[in-house]
């Protein structure tokens, strides 16, 4: 481990101290002039190999289709590759976490847009290829690659009826999703961030789109692309401030100027510069992480192979709107009110309700897990916004872990069931043969997802919880979330009831794996199975997974219950996820986690880059979870809410239930109330029919008249002209001739009127 | 060897009528390789950092009396985009090697004429040269759209000749009137050359500063119009999409790659160092159409069906954010605006390109026709969902890099309130932070026709033409030996387009050789942009200090005028409008207003 940190603090540009100004100044300036000559040394060009090792994996995979090398070579060159750079994460994290808290490491690659771009012999604008390597890169890292890697394999196995046909394509676009993803993490500048926030983007439409055939799919995946372009809009214009204040878009020169609070002259910000840059950035990670009126392109992307639900669409790529606030965390404490982390904090406790209720009232467990990861979302938005990214990310990685291993147990039920994921249609799945393991790792699953105690994702979840009744004006962001988790093990349980326990009961789906073309049913044939419409009877045989897929679910069920071990290393500092956020720019002592007994706080003053939150200011007016202190009862609380929500859905989904049709919770809908509000929940409380109204069907008429008008009137106008002179020379040849000699006269007419004017003009 | 690179294709063109017809496109290869080598020797064996080298200027004096003295000279910008011309122009002679089997020789004798011509424009450093090659592109694309374009061809090719030809006669009177003003008007002593007839461009320019403002103001105008129509700035636009669509694929390429660029590259190299002045108090009236033609023409593109259409308006949107950049006047904006010339010139040929191959087999371009071909052609689609995502804009790829360096010009070019610093951030202009809000809703724009392309044309299920209809199709039923096949046509499993077209179903070897350079400079450009952005350094250094001078002249204008009596401080006049959310509007107005008080 030392030896590594060596190599690499020996070779990168050096470390910066974030508290102390001067220092990074040094690195900023040493960065810019490195340019490549950094890649000289040997470790960062391994540093950089993380990503680009995906990279070669993408272009590989891409080479073997052209070649016609068969078989599963894509997956893995993927898994060889992701493996690796997994590998190499660990070796940077060694390195890394040997650093004191606020300092990073700068890897130059070389520089990808630079050029003068104003007259002083400093005004460069340079956007280098290089990495910024702190513990918040290496947390996410960790994760992406090592995630990353046991999913290819996982979709080894899952993609296994498109080999020769999309499996090349498949990986492709899943290795240049790992690609785009180390960028958007370890970037060492905006601009890179934004390459790979737009890189992932691309992957994701890739992806979604994937069975191609199917326009449900191909409608997800523009939807996808372009919901998350309204965000880059904000993205991007918020680098453009950025650059436009600080005169500069790294993260190392960057970050001593917000936290002196001086633009690129040395002045103090004007205010408006607290407001503006925080809410452009959060318009951009509203959109890639689906929060309130973005969250639309979430559920649609369920279309896409599960394997990419799980990697992309659960564990990584939506969680990049939290990196984002959490990387770029000092420009959201620049201002007094921090009236953005308010209004993140509200977002996100109204989107995770929004869609844990719209969660509640769906049959296709898929798009349960999908509007399940908004939930999520939302719990990890309100964290940043009642301060606690430490709360934030560890709920960012225990989620990344559990629900990554609940989309995979519904990727094998619908690779096993050809397609079906209806909960109606299944049931006692968990009892059918060779279905063990993935049903031992849903119950994990949910167990984490519902926030049972002693689970990852009830630490995490517990963090957040708490931070919110602390907060001073955020009590009502508590207790949404708070319900929200009622509903969370709710919704989460029915699944499970339903799906994999009870009577058994199984119908096939229509297709395989979403294929509705020629290839998808070739292959149902081929498994006995006539017509999409038997019973459970011989006709159908469940195709069980092997060991690719019952390994990989197996590791991810063991490795989100070891999550929650990460809480107890490192106390004083929040468990070792919040000694990694404390120790990078996403640090911050949110006031009460100075208090409290089980999260004594004492490393607040080593690493405190913030010289704007008046910890006593606000230890003040710090709030209560009715009269007690929160941190202290809120793992009572939040277990009996979990508890309620998971009898609750024993009651009306699992007990005394004998077919996979029918439950307990039908009686309800007969109440004429409750069936009104299932209908609208069920039916999404009719989000996309308003968008539709609303935005594309007036564009899209603007679009025709617009359309309409050039075609007829400037167009028309064009054209009348161009007649006089056919007139004139009315003759069979009359394109041709008669217009060249209207030009003749146009030619000297015009010359003589412009020749005239100018010289009347002069004299 | 300027001359060469003008001389090669001209020598081809006048080869091509005599020589074998076999030998016909050995020919046109030769005449555009030549050009070609030529090109990448020059590039890599001079700098551009220092301006036009010395080597790279040719003089020859011709009627010294008259001023006309013939200057050819080559610096980054000029070598950028003949190197661009000379790349696409062997791309274009195999690209074409089966869509043109009938009059060959016209065709290709034609082209080469169009590559001299065009080649000719970016090398002249003389009012009259450039001025004749610029004329000259015309008659050579106005051939091959009316002979070798499709359906409507006529009314297509009548109509782009109309349209920029009259534009063009007031750019020559512009440029007569400043010769005359730089013969006529200046006294002789003021300039170096003053009281002569020239028309050379650098006394033209000094010529065009002497200028008073109202009649730069005019010359500007007639500038403008003939260049503008050639952008297209919006809304002059209306003769390229029917352009477009009917001319054929390599006039497409040639229209969109290089013809459209001449537009600009007059505006960069005539319009704003000749009269500066008009060219700031005009900015915010240019800001305002480049954004208008980036939004409305992004949302025409959504409502077509046929996909050669939708990528001619893609175009027109595309060049909006390179006349955004231009008209910033900082070094940001000025490069973008060259880099996008330049990335447009390899992209959306290469769309047209796409689209020729499956026009040629399938002879529709009907997006209600013809869809999901990915599964039937899934090279062909790649390279298409390659292309469209260089054409959208995607980081890493070459039309991100332009496309963000326009956007920030615009936004630097006017004030942030309290922040508006010479270091590095804000440079201070015409535009500011509110035209680029605009553009950037335009790249949103952007996603969604250009993804809504390819929903239609390469994703979905499998459809085509059900009978090889239409003027152009060869007779095919008797190749499939169907005698009543027009009524029966094709199944879907049914290999189409092949039988006929003499083409396989997926691209074939010559196709796949067409795209690949296109695609490895469009990424190669993507990631390292830095040898174009070096090259262009220099003459964007010499274009930004000189708009600076114009834009610190208007500035001291402003407070004199009664309407800005408000806004003492020229600096706070800016700011306003960026905190204020006044828009493009007020700054449009401040324009005008400007151009009025003079």
């Amino acid at each position: 481990m030392l030896a590594t940190m060596g190599l690499i603090t020996g070779t990168a540009a050096g470390g910066a101290a974030l508290a102390a100004a001067p220092g990074a100044e040094a690195l900023a300036g040493a960065g810019g002039v490195a340019g490549v000559s950094v890649s000289a040394h040997g470790a960062p060009l391994a540093v950089l190999a993380i990503a680009l090792l995906p990279l070669l994996g993408a272009a590989l995979c891409a080479l073997t289709a052209p070649l016609r090398l068969g078989g599963k070579l894509p997956a893995w060159i993927t898994v060889g590759g992701l493996a690796a750079a997994f590998g190499l994460t660990v070796l940077m994290h060694s390195g890394v976490s040997g650093l004191a808290a606020g300092e990073a490491l700068v890897a130059h690659g070389y520089e990808w847009i630079a050029f003068q771009s104003g007259a002083g012999p400093g005004d460069r604008f340079v956007a280098p290829f290089g990495f910024y390597l702190d513990s918040l890169t290496s947390l996410w890292m960790l994760f992406v690659t090592g995630l990353g890697c046991l999913i290819a394999l996982y979709a080894s196995e899952y993609m296994e009826h498109d080999v020769g046909l999309g499996y090349a394509r498949f990986f492709v676009a899943f290795n240049l999703f790992v690609f785009s993803m180390a960028c958007l993490v370890m970037a060492d500048n905006l601009l890179l961030l934004f390459l790979g926030w737009e890189g992932v983007g691309l992957c994701s439409y890739l992806l979604i789109g994937y069975f191609y055939k199917k326009p449900e799919a191909v409608a997800a995946a523009k939807k996808a692309f372009i919901v998350n372009r309204v965000g880059d809009f904000g993205l991007l214009l918020g680098i453009l401030t950025i650059f436009g204040v600080f005169g500069t878009v790294e993260y190392a020169a960057l970050f001593p100027k917000l936290a002196a609070g001086r633009d690129a002259l040395g002045e103090p910000l004007a205010a408006w510069v607290g407001w503006v840059v925080p809410l452009l950035l959060v318009c951009g990670a509203f959109g890639k992480s689906a929060q309130l009126f973005f969250y639309v392109w979430l559920p649609d992307a369920m279309e896409g192979p599960t394997p990419v639900s799980a990697l992309i669409h659960a564990a990584t790529m939506v969680t990049a709107g939290v990196y984002l606030i959490a990387r770029m965390f000092p420009a959201f404490t620049l201002d007094e009110q921090q009236w953005v982390l308010g209004l993140v904090a509200a977002s996100g406790a109204v989107t995770a309700l929004w869609s844990a209720t719209i969660a509640m009232a769906q049959h296709d467990i898929k798009r349960i897990m999908g509007y399940s990861t908004i939930s999520q979302l939302g719990y990890m938005f309100a964290g940043l916004g009642v301060l606690t990214t430490t709360g934030a990310a560890f709920h960012v990685f225990t989620h990344a872990f559990f629900k990554a291993t609940l989309f995979l147990c519904c990727g094998a039920v619908m690779h096993g069931f050809a397609g079906q994921l209806d909960l109606r249609r299944l049931s006692g799945v968990w009892w059918v043969k060779g279905w063990g393991i993935i049903g031992a790792a849903m119950l994990v699953g949910c167990l984490n997802l519902a926030g049972f105690p002693f689970t990852a994702g009830f630490f995490s979840k517990d963090t957040i919880l708490a931070q919110a009744f602390v907060t001073p004006g955020a009590a009502w962001v508590g207790w949404v979330l708070l319900l929200t988790a009622g509903l969370t093990a709710y919704y989460t349980f029915r699944v499970f009831f339903r799906v994999f326990v009870g009577p058994v009961e199984y119908h096939p789906g229509q297709d395989d794996h979403g294929h509705q073309g020629d290839d998808g049913h070739a292959h149902s044939s081929q498994h006995g199975h006539a017509g999409g419409h038997g019973h459970a009877s011989g006709q159908f045989h469940p195709h069980a997974p092997r060991w690719a897929i019952n390994s990989v679910v197996g590791a991810l069920a063991v490795l989100s219950i070891a999550a929650a071990a990460t809480y107890f290393v490192y106390p004083q500092e929040h468990g070792w996820v919040g000694k990694m956020v404390g120790h990078s720019t996403a640090a911050f002592a949110a006031p009460g986690e100075h208090h409290s007994g089980a999260h004594a706080d004492p490393h607040s003053d080593a690493h405190s880059t913030d010289l704007r939150s008046n910890g006593a200011a606000h230890a003040a007016a710090l709030g209560t979870f009715l009269g007690f202190d929160p941190h202290a009862v809120m793992y009572y609380v939040s277990a009996l809410v979990g508890a309620v929500g998971i009898g609750v859905a024993y009651l009306l989904h699992g007990a005394g239930r004998r077919t996979a049709a029918t439950a307990g919770a039908d009686g309800l809908l007969r109440n004429p109330l409750v069936a009104l509000v299932h209908r609208g929940a069920h039916r999404k409380w009719y989000v996309d029919e308003v968008y539709h109204a609303l935005i594309t069907l007036p564009l899209w008429v603007l679009g025709h008249v617009l359309h309409l008008v050039d075609r007829l009137l400037v167009d028309g106008l064009v054209n009348a002209v161009g007649a006089a002179p056919k007139l004139t020379g009315g003759r069979l040849r009359v394109q041709q001739s008669g217009v060249l000699n209207g030009y003749a006269v146009a030619m000297a007419g015009g010359i003589a009127l412009v020749v005239l004017l100018v010289v009347f003009m002069t004299n | 060897m300027l001359l060469w690179l003008i001389l090669i294709p001209l020598i081809g063109a006048g080869l091509v009528p005599v020589v074998a017809k076999p030998y016909v496109r050995t020919v046109a290869y030769a005449a555009t390789a030549g050009p070609l080598a030529l090109a990448l020797y020059i590039l890599g064996s001079y700098s551009f950092a220092a301006g036009a080298p010395e080597a790279l200027t040719r003089v020859a004096r011709w009627a010294p009396d008259l001023g006309l003295t013939l200057r050819l000279s080559m610096d980054g910008v000029s070598a950028a985009l003949v190197a661009l011309t000379a790349f696409l122009g062997p791309l274009c002679v195999l690209g074409s090697k089966t869509a043109v089997t009938e009059r060959v020789r016209t065709f290709y004798g034609w082209f080469l004429v169009l590559q001299a011509a065009m080649t000719g424009v970016f090398l002249a450093r003389d009012v009259v040269l450039f001025y004749v090659f610029f004329e000259f592109t015309l008659v050579p694309m106005f051939i091959l759209i009316a002979l070798f374009g499709s359906a409507n061809r006529r009314a297509a090719s009548v109509k782009f000749f109309l349209y920029t030809f009259t534009g063009s006669v007031l750019s020559l009177a512009g440029l007569l009137s400043l010769a005359w003003y730089h013969a006529a008007v200046l006294p002789p002593g003021s300039t170096p050359n003053a009281g002569t007839w020239s028309l050379a461009l650098s006394d033209l320019a000094l010529a065009g500063r002497a200028m008073p403002a109202n009649l730069q103001g005019w010359v500007f105008l007639a500038l403008m119009a003939g260049f503008a129509v050639k952008v297209p700035l919006f809304p002059l636009h209306t003769w390229l999409p029917l352009a477009h669509t009917e001319a054929p694929t390599v006039g497409s390429v040639v229209l969109a790659g290089v013809l459209l660029k001449l537009g600009t590259y007059a505006i960069y190299t005539l319009v704003i160092p000749l009269v500066p002045d008009a060219a700031v108090a005009f900015a915010p009236a240019v800001g305002v159409l480049s954004v208008l033609g980036i939004l409305a023409a992004g949302l025409m593109c959504w409502v077509q069906t046929d996909v050669k259409r939708l990528v001619a308006y893609s175009s027109v949107a595309h060049l909006g954010f390179c006349m955004l950049g231009m008209f910033a006047f900082n070094r940001s904006g000025l490069q973008g605006s060259l880099l996008y010339m330049i990335n447009h010139g390899l992209s959306t040929p290469a769309l047209f390109f796409c689209i020729g191959m499956i026009y040629e087999r399938y002879h529709t371009r009907s997006m209600d026709e013809l869809g999901g071909l990915g599964s039937r052609m899934p090279a062909w689609s790649s390279f298409m969902v390659f292309f469209t995502m260089a054409s959208v804009g995607l980081p890493g790829l070459n039309g991100f890099v332009g496309e963000f360096l326009t956007v920030k010009g615009a936004f630097e070019a006017g004030a942030l309130p309290g922040h508006d610093g010479p270091r590095g951030g804000m440079t201070g202009g015409v535009l500011g932070p509110w035209f680029a809000a605009w553009a950037v809703a335009g790249m949103i724009v952007a996603a969604v026709y250009l993804l809504y392309m390819l929903g239609r044309v390469v994703w979905g299920t499998y459809h085509a033409p059900s009978e090889h209809g239409g003027p152009h199709a060869a007779p095919h039923s008797a190749s499939h030996g169907q005698a009543h096949g027009h009524g029966h046509g094709h199944g879907p499993d049914e290999p189409a387009g092949g039988a006929h077209t003499g083409l396989p179903t997926d691209l074939s070897g010559r196709e796949v050789r067409v795209l690949v350079p296109l695609a490895a400079l469009c990424l190669l450009l993507g990631v390292y942009p830095a040898p174009l952005l070096n090259m262009f350094a220099d003459s964007v250094d010499t274009t930004a200090s000189l708009m600076q001078g114009a834009l610190r002249r208007a500035e001291q204008v402003r407070p004199e005028a009664p309407e800005a009596g408000a806004a003492a401080q020229p600096q706070s006049a800016g700011a306003g409008d960026g905190a204020a959310g006044s828009g493009a509007e007020v700054d449009a107005g401040e324009g005008e207003g400007v151009e009025g008080r003079r």
